[in-house]
C-alpha cells in the first residue's frame, strides 16, 4: 500500500458497508441515523450497522464535543482513584468539517492549557474520527463565512467523499492510514477523473454555503473580531436579548462551548463524588461571585459575553473564532436568536461607524 | 498536579482560629506537601459540599501545611464555619501567577490591603519578612470596616510594624470604643499625609474588595504609581482553577491561569476590570 496521501476508492465488487464495517471492527462504533425527519443524530453501536448506519448529508444535530468532553462526565469518588473507568477504542463515522474543525477549540483547552486533562486525552487518543464531506445542507449553515469550508481539509484520521462516481477515501493520521491498509482488499486507487469530480463537486459545494451566508448578510473573510470588539456598547445586545429565556441551548448545542462546572455531591451509595457538568454562561450564575456580585448581571451582558468569547478572545488566543459556522444555536434558539443577524448586525454597525468617521475625517 | 486534576488531595483541618466574627483561620496539613508561591490560589473542597478558591495566608516558605482565613459568605464558606478541628477537606493547588517578588528586590513596598483581601498579602508580608534586608522599604496600608472586623489583629505582634523598614497603619470606616487609630476610607490613608513614598520606582500590591481596588488605584496613580508598578489580586468565580472551564474570564485573560495577580497595566485597558 502506498504512502499517506494516496487516495483510494472501493473496488466494484465492494460497497461502503463493507468498508466502513472493516475500518470499525471491534471498537466502540458512532455513526449518523438518519431521523427522516431533515436530521441525523450520532447512533451508538458494537460496529459499523449496515441499513442503520450512515455518513450523512451534513452534521448531525448533536455536537461532536459530547463524545470527548461528555455532558455530564463522571469524575469520580472522594479518595478512590479506580472510581472512574477507562474508555474503549472509538470509531466516529460522519464527522462534518463544522465538527471536526471545532476540536482544535478543545484541543487548546485541553490539552494545551496548565494542566492538561487526562481524561480528555485518552478520549482524542482512543477515537478514531472518519470524516465526510457534506452533499448538502442545513438552511442554518454559515460555515465559509467564518473560515471554514463544508469537507474537511486536515484533523480527520480518514476522509470519506462521496461523489456520483464512487467514494473517495484518504487518510490524514498514521493511525488513519494503518486502518486503511486493514481494509486494503476492498480499496484501489482513486483515478484521476474521480479525483477531478471532486474537486468541481466541492468547489460547486462551497459555492452555494457562500451564496446561503450572502443571503443572510455574511461574507467569507469579514472581520466580526472587530464588529464584535467595536459594538461591545451598542443596543444590539439588549435587543436581541430582549426575547432570550437564558435556557442556555445556545451554549449547549454549540460545536465550541467548553464552558463547565465542577460539581459536588453525593454519590448513590453516599460517598462524596465530584461530577463535570456542562455549564452556559447565558445562565445568570455563571459569573456571579460571593456576596451577591456580578460582572454580568444583565441578560444583554450575558449575551455579549458569548460573542466577545467566540470572536474576541479566542481570535486573541488562538487566532482563530470559536464558531465554525454550524448554525446549531440558530437551530436551538426558542427566541429565535439567528447567530448570522447578531453578527450581521455588528458588522453593519461598525461599517456604518467607519464611514461615519471617514466623513468626518474627509470634511 | 495532572493526578488531581479535578480531584483534590485530602487534607486535615488542624487549627481554626476566629479573626473576626465572619472570618476564620483555617490551618491544614496535606497529605502531601503544597508548595506554593505567595500570590497563588488553592482550591479548597468540602468533600460532597463544594469547592472554592483561597489564597494562603501563611509563609510560602512552609509548604507542610498553610493556613486559609477565609469569610463566610455563602454555600461552601458556611459549611466551612461549621467545620471542627480533625475534620476532613480536600485541596488542589496551587494554582495561578504568583507575585513577581524578585522584580521587587531593593525597591519600596506598598502594601494596600482591604476586607478579608489581607489573606495573600500576609502570605506576601511573610515572604517580605523574611528576607527583609532584600528590601528599600516595606510600608502597609490596611482598611476594615470597624475595629472588630481588622484580620489578624495580631500582625503587630509578629513584627510588622517594628523599626524603620516597615511602616504600617491600619483604618477602619467607622470606630468603635477603644479603637484609637485612624477612622476615614482606606483612599484617605493613602494620602500625602498619611502616606510618605517613593511613588515614581515604587511598587505596591493591592487585594481587598473591587470598589476598594478601584478607588485605591485611582489614588496610587494619582500619587504617581506607574501602571506596571501597581500589582493587583483579581477574583472571579471560578471551578476549574486551570484555564479550562471559562468562569474566571477577564477580556483576553482567564483569572486562574493568567492571574490573579495582575499588574494594572496588564488590565486597565478592560472596561469591566471592576465588576464584581
Ligand atoms: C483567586 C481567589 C482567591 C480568593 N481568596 C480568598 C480568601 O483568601 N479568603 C476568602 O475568604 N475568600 C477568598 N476568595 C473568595 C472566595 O472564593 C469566595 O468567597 C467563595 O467562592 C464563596 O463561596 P461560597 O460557596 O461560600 O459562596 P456562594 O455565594 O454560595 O457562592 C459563590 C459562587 O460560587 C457559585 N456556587 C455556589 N454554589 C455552587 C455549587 N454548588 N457549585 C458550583 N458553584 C457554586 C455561585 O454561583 C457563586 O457565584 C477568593 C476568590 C478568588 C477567585
Ligand atoms: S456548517 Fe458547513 S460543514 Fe457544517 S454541516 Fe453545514 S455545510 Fe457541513
Ligand atoms: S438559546 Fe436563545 S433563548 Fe436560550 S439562552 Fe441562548 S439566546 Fe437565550
Ligand atoms: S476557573 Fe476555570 S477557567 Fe479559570
Amino acid at each position: 500500500m502506498g504512502p499517506m496521501g494516496v487516495k483510494w476508492t472501493i473496488r466494484v465488487s465492494s460497497s461502503l458497508d463493507e468498508v466502513m464495517a472493516s475500518l470499525a471492527g471491534e471498537r466502540e462504533t458512532y455513526a449518523l441515523q438518519d431521523l427522516k425527519n431533515g436530521h441525523y443524530q450520532f447512533a451508538k453501536s458494537s460496529t459499523w450497522q449496515p441499513g442503520f448506519h450512515t455518513l450523512g448529508d451534513y452534521r448531525q444535530t448533536e455536537p461532536l464535543k459530547a463524545l470527548f468532553f461528555p455532558a455530564r462526565e463522571f469524575i469520580g469518588k472522594w479518595k478512590d482513584p479506580s472510581s472512574r473507568k477507562p474508555m474503549p477504542e472509538r470509531i466516529v463515522f460522519g464527522v462534518k468539517n463544522c465538527d471536526l474543525s471545532s476540536l482544535a477549540i478543545f484541543d487548546q483547552v485541553f490539552l494545551q492549557g496548565v494542566c492538561p486533562d487526562p481524561y480528555y486525552a485518552e478520549a482524542r487518543a482512543k477515537t478514531i474520527l472518519v470524516s465526510s464531506d457534506c452533499n448538502s445542507q442545513l438552511d442554518v449553515c454559515f460555515c465559509p463565512a467564518v473560515g471554514e469550508q463544508p469537507y474537511a481539509t486536515k484533523g480527520f484520521d480518514i476522509n470519506v467523499a462521496s461523489t456520483p462516481l464512487g467514494y473517495i477515501i484518504e487518510s490524514g493520521t498514521e493511525p488513519g492510514e494503518r486502518l486503511l491498509q486493514s481494509a486494503q482488499q476492498y480499496l484501489e486507487p482513486a483515478h484521476e477523473e474521480l479525483l477531478n469530480s471532486l474537486k468541481t463537486q466541492r468547489a460547486e459545494r462551497y459555492r452555494e454555503l457562500v451564496e446561503l451566508s450572502q443571503a443572510h448578510g455574511l461574507e467569507p473573510g469579514t472581520d466580526f473580531r472587530t464588529a464584535i470588539e467595536t459594538t461591545f456598547e451598542s443596543g444590539l445586545w439588549s435587543d436581541f436579548a430582549e426575547d432570550c429565556v437564558e435556557c442556555g441551548a445556545c451554549n449547549f448545542i454549540c460545536c465550541t462551548c467548553h464552558c463547565f462546572l465542577l460539581a459536588d455531591g453525593m454519590d448513590a451509595d453516599g460517598t462524596a463524588a465530584r461530577t463535570k457538568l456542562w455549564d452556559a454562561c447565558l445562565y445568570s450564575g455563571f459569573a456571579a461571585t460571593a456576596g451577591g456580585g456580578n460582572p454580568r448581571p444583565l441578560r444583554a451582558e450575558r449575551l455579549r459575553n458569548r460573542f466577545d468569547k467566540k470572536f474576541s478572545y479566542f481570535p486573541q488566543v488562538m487566532d482563530r473564532y470559536a464558531c465554525d459556522g454550524c448554525g446549531r444555536c440558530t437551530e436551538a434558539c426558542i427566541a429565535n436568536i439567528d447567530i448570522r443577524d447578531v453578527l450581521r448586525r455588528a458588522v453593519d454597525e461598525c461599517d456604518a461607524l467607519h464611514a461615519h468617521s471617514s466623513d468626518h475625517r474627509a470634511n | 498536579m495532572s493526578a488531581t486534576l479535578y480531584m483534590p488531595i485530602p487534607a486535615i483541618i488542624e487549627r481554626i482560629e476566629d479573626e473576626t466574627p465572619d472570618i476564620k483561620t483555617f490551618t491544614i496539613r496535606p497529605v502531601e506537601p503544597i508548595p506554593f508561591a505567595a500570590g497563588q490560589f488553592v482550591e479548597l473542597a468540602v468533600p460532597g459540599i463544594g469547592e472554592a478558591p483561597f489564597t494562603p495566608s501563611s509563609s510560602p516558605k512552609i509548604s507542610e501545611y498553610m493556613e486559609i482565613t477565609i469569610m463566610r459568605t455563602g454555600r461552601v464558606t458556611d459549611w466551612l464555619h461549621t467545620m471542627k478541628e480533625g475534620d476532613e477537606v480536600g485541596v488542589r493547588g496551587p494554582m495561578g501567577r504568583a507575585y513577581p517578588i524578585e522584580e521587587f528586590h531593593d525597591r519600596e513596598i506598598l502594601i494596600v490591603g482591604g476586607g478579608c483581601g489581607v489573606g495573600p498579602l500576609r502570605s506576601l508580608m511573610l515572604a517580605l519578612l523574611e528576607d527583609l534586608q532584600h528590601y528599600a522599604r516595606i510600608i502597609v496600608r490596611y482598611g476594615a470596616r470597624t475595629p472588630d472586623s481588622i484580620v489578624f489583629k495580631d500582625a503587630q505582634m509578629h513584627g510588622w510594624g517594628q523599626g524603620d523598614a516597615l511602616d504600617v497603619m491600619l483604618t477602619v470606616d467607622e470606630a468603635a470604643p477603644g479603637w484609637n487609630g485612624h477612622v476615614g476610607l482606606i483612599t484617605e490613608i493613602l494620602e500625602e499625609d498619611y502616606l510618605d513614598c517613593h511613588a515614581s520606582d515604587g511598587i505596591a500590591v493591592m487585594c481587598g474588595p473591587p470598589v476598594m481596588m478601584k478607588f485605591g488605584t485611582d489614588k496610587l496613580l494619582e500619587r504617581g504609581y506607574h501602571p506596571k508598578n501597581i500589582y493587583l489580586s483579581m477574583e472571579r468565580n471560578m471551578s476549574c482553577g486551570i484555564g479550562q472551564c471559562g468562569h474566571c474570564r477577564l477580556g483576553r485573560y482567564y483569572i486562574c491561569k493568567d492571574g490573579p495577580v495582575f499588574s494594572y497595566q496588564e488590565v486597565q485597558a478592560n472596561p469591566r476590570l471592576w465588576d464584581d
